[in-house]
């Protein structure tokens, strides 16, 4: 009795491993042509595709802190351009894909608040 | 000895049951509130704390009461109340969860509560009371469980608790007079800009809170045979008797500021709460009924045949319990919000959510009550 | 059955587990759950730093116009739940009575009886919301403006009760649903969080007025910097006979009143 009980509790903590090992096996990333196949220049962004895609949510948490409690909204990118530190600053750029921030969040299962209040490039026209 | 709370007979499974079905109500009525938002409660924008922080306020009261027989037992040996001391100790740990739980419910944004840890601001009292109702909870749930654990054995209890009770007792004044702090240093609610706040809830805490240790106590005779004493009761009920006159003393001396000073914003509310103020009436009938009923309550208490009286004493403990249930809930945080800072009357009302979740969480304070107390029982009438 | 030595053992090493995490998480960086950040200390305005001001020519206003309100409220996307007790307004008109009821009431002209008010913040100096903020969501900055963080806003609406002068707003239910002509530029609020004026300080940084200054026909407002002795509104502030609501409060606010 007891080693049933025991295999049933390892089988109920395990179990949203389990689930998330076959998810990986069953979805793909996200097809590249579900957005408008505009490239962006990343010379432009305020650092490069790499660091953005590790560090994106450290940028965006600095930023917050910076523009809201310091009042300093100013960004000066590493190639000299001062950008405002905003979500719209990189809506600015990536504005044309509707799906800018959600086609990775959606696959990564990250479900960020921003959008609870900030408008996402899927809100605008 | 937990298993202790595993056990019993019929009528505790009956009881059990229906506080989980109260329970369950509660959980349910709160995911409507966390779904459509704090909507669904009666308040708005001038009355902006209702139901949920008037319960809060009074079970700190309740909470803090905890000392009124933890001081003289542990710190004067006063043997009489060694029976009651465990009891004391789990109504405080019972009524802090109750107050952390309404302070949650009232909040637009619960899952952000650990902002509050996380950015600490001490000039805000909020945070202080945070802090120190969480360690009140711990004190007393791990000092009550140690001293009942270790008389279960037969041992005397482990060296450090003694400085950990010891601790507990200004911390029981300090968690209810930094609650009194979040009302009385704001300047725009004149109900409320008093320094005789901190000492009316003292006063008013110590009366509710020892009222409800008496009827706990009696309650527990009639189900369980454990009888706390009625030495520890009557002084219970002493202490509560001049609690209690204290409270309507200092609630006069209140009334003598306002209405002798004529001063327009320190009367404007008493008005709204006993007289009604521009047409708006809703709490005057409850504000007269609470000092009515706390009054006779009091002059019973001070009359000693009566107060020994079995019939009497349970009915005047009652009687003050509602009253400043009553007048510290009702009259004093919906008081504080009428009338508006720009001198505007909105008049407050729950609604079936509100009171649903409220009953809720009194039901979970009821159930962790009943639990710790079935352990506490048995211990102390273990062979 | 364990024995009680093993049980020991247990509970000593669970311990020690739990300490080690702790100090692991505060020891090194990378362990650790979530960065926090010291509270900014409430600033106090500085003479030499900026201090924003506003000063209501009351005498210009003309009644019935709510043009400031209007551009504000789009503005900024505050919803519109066509509720009173829900209500939620940055800027708003009442009377003389309920914007200033400290003032004397006693034989007042009906011109100035008759008129109605601009009620907004008034970003006190010493102000008595963020005091009370448990998380530093409303503080002091150090232009003066008492600003709202709702990213951290915990919702305990001590603001609310703390603001002598009305001037808070919460979020009882979504506001999205509530809000008519959004504006694109600028962020929503969410269900949840107080809000209230922000003296436009989006703006600010790129040198506009605030909405309702601009907005309004009859430049009613006098928005500048009150640390700045040459300022505009410090020249009508030395020029003219000024009020604020309920000065005896000790709140210093920054909005001067010409009656």
């Amino acid at each position: 009795m007891i080693f049933l009980g025991l295999t049933l509790v390892l089988f109920a903590s395990l179990y949203s491993f389990l689930q998330v090992g076959m998810a990986e096996k069953t979805t793909q990333p996200p097809a590249q042509n579900l957005h408008r196949q505009v490239s962006v220049d990343s010379t432009k962004c305020i650092a490069s595709k790499e660091f953005m895609r590790a560090n994106h949510m450290r940028v965006l948490n600095e930023w917050r802190n910076s523009s809201v409690r310091e009042g300093n909204r100013i960004f000066i990118a590493p190639n000299g351009s001062k950008l405002e530190k905003s979500l719209n600053t990189c809506l600015g750029c990536h504005k044309n894909n509707k799906l800018f921030c959600f086609n990775c969040h959606m696959y990564a299962n990250v479900k960020p608040k921003c959008w609870n209040c900030h408008i996402s490039a899927m809100e605008s026209p | 000895m937990i298993e202790n709370a595993l056990k019993g007979n019929r009528n505790y499974w009956i009881w059990i049951s229906f506080l989980i079905l109260v329970i369950a109500s509660g959980i349910s009525a709160y995911s409507q509130q966390r779904w459509f938002g704090l909507t669904v409660t009666g308040m708005g924008r001038d009355v902006s704390w209702g139901l949920y922080i008037a319960q809060f306020t009074f079970l700190v009261g309740v909470a803090a009461s905890a000392v009124m027989v933890v001081l003289p037992y542990y710190l004067h040996n006063y043997k009489a109340f060694g029976k009651i001391v465990i009891i004391g100790e789990f109504l405080a740990v019972s009524a802090t969860l109750m107050c952390l739980l309404f302070i949650l419910t009232d909040m637009g944004r619960p899952d952000r509560v650990l902002n509050v840890m996380l950015y600490p601001s001490p000039h805000s009292m909020v945070f202080w009371d945070v802090m120190v109702l969480n360690g009140y909870f711990i004190i007393n749930l791990v000092s009550g469980w140690t001293v009942l654990g270790a008389e279960r054995k037969g041992i005397p209890p482990p060296r450090w608790v003694k400085p950990v009770i010891y601790l507990s007792i200004p911390w029981a004044v300090s968690i209810h007079t930094v609650t009194a702090f979040l009302y009385a240093g704001l300047p725009g609610r004149h109900l409320w800009l008093t320094a005789v706040l901190a000492p009316r809830f003292l006063a008013s805490a110590f009366a509710a809170g020892t009222s409800l240790l008496i009827l706990l106590t009696l309650i527990l005779k009639k189900t369980t045979g454990f009888d706390a004493g009625s030495e520890a009761r009557e002084k219970l009920a002493i202490l509560a008797t001049y609690a209690g006159a204290t409270n309507f003393f200092l609630i006069g001396t209140e009334f003598f500021t306002a209405f002798y000073s004529n001063i327009p914003s320190h009367m404007h509310s008493l008005q709204y709460l006993f007289f009604g103020l521009e047409g708006h009436s809703n709490l005057v009938p409850w504000m007269w009924f609470s000092l009515l009923i706390g009054l006779v309550a009091v002059l019973v208490l001070l009359i000693p045949a009566l107060r020994t009286s079995s019939k009497w004493l349970p009915a005047a403990c009652a009687g003050l319990v509602i009253s400043i249930w009553i007048d510290k809930g009702v009259g004093l945080i919906l008081g504080g919000f009428v009338p508006s800072p720009l001198e505007e009357i909105f008049e407050y009302s729950p609604t079936l959510i509100e009171i649903t979740i409220t009953l809720g969480i009194w039901a979970i304070g009821a159930l962790l009550l009943t639990m710790l107390l079935k352990v506490a029982v048995a211990v102390k009438t273990q062979e | 059955m364990m024995n009680e030595e093993r049980r020991a053992f247990i509970k000593k090493s669970g311990l020690g587990v739990l300490a080690c995490l702790g100090a692991a998480s505060g020891l090194i960086p990378k362990f650790s759950l979530e960065k926090t950040v010291l509270p900014a200390w409430d600033e106090k305005p500085v003479p030499g730093k900026i201090r924003w001001g506003m000063l209501i020519d009351t005498r210009k206003c003309i009644e019935g116009c709510t043009e400031c309100v209007a551009q504000c409220h789009h503005v900024h996307n505050v919803p519109d739940f066509n509720n009173r007790k829900e209500e939620v307004k940055w800027i708003w008109k009442s009377s003389y009575n309920k914007v200033f009821p400290t003032a004397s009431q006693q034989f007042q002209s009906e011109k100035i009886t008759g008129r109605s008010y601009l009620a907004l913040c008034n970003h006190c100096a010493e102000s008595p919301c963020t005091r009370v903020c448990p998380t530093e969501a409303t503080f002091k900055r150090w232009d003066g403006i008492v600003a709202m963080d709702y990213h951290r806003c915990i919702g305990c609406r001590f603001c609310m009760a703390a603001c002598p002068y009305g001037s808070r707003s919460f979020n009882w239910q979504d506001p999205r649903t509530a809000i008519k002509n959004p504006s694109l530029a600028y962020p929503t609020r969410e269900q949840g969080v107080v809000e209230k004026c922000n003296f436009c300080s989006d703006r600010l940084v790129k040198g506009l007025l605030p909405a309702c200054v601009e907005a309004c026909p009859q430049k009613v407002m006098t928005f500048g910097d009150l640390n700045d002795p040459k300022s505009d509104i410090r020249g009508l502030l030395e020029n003219n006979e000024t009020m604020q609501r309920k000065p005896e409060l000790g709140t210093k606010p920054s909005v001067f009143y010409i009656i």
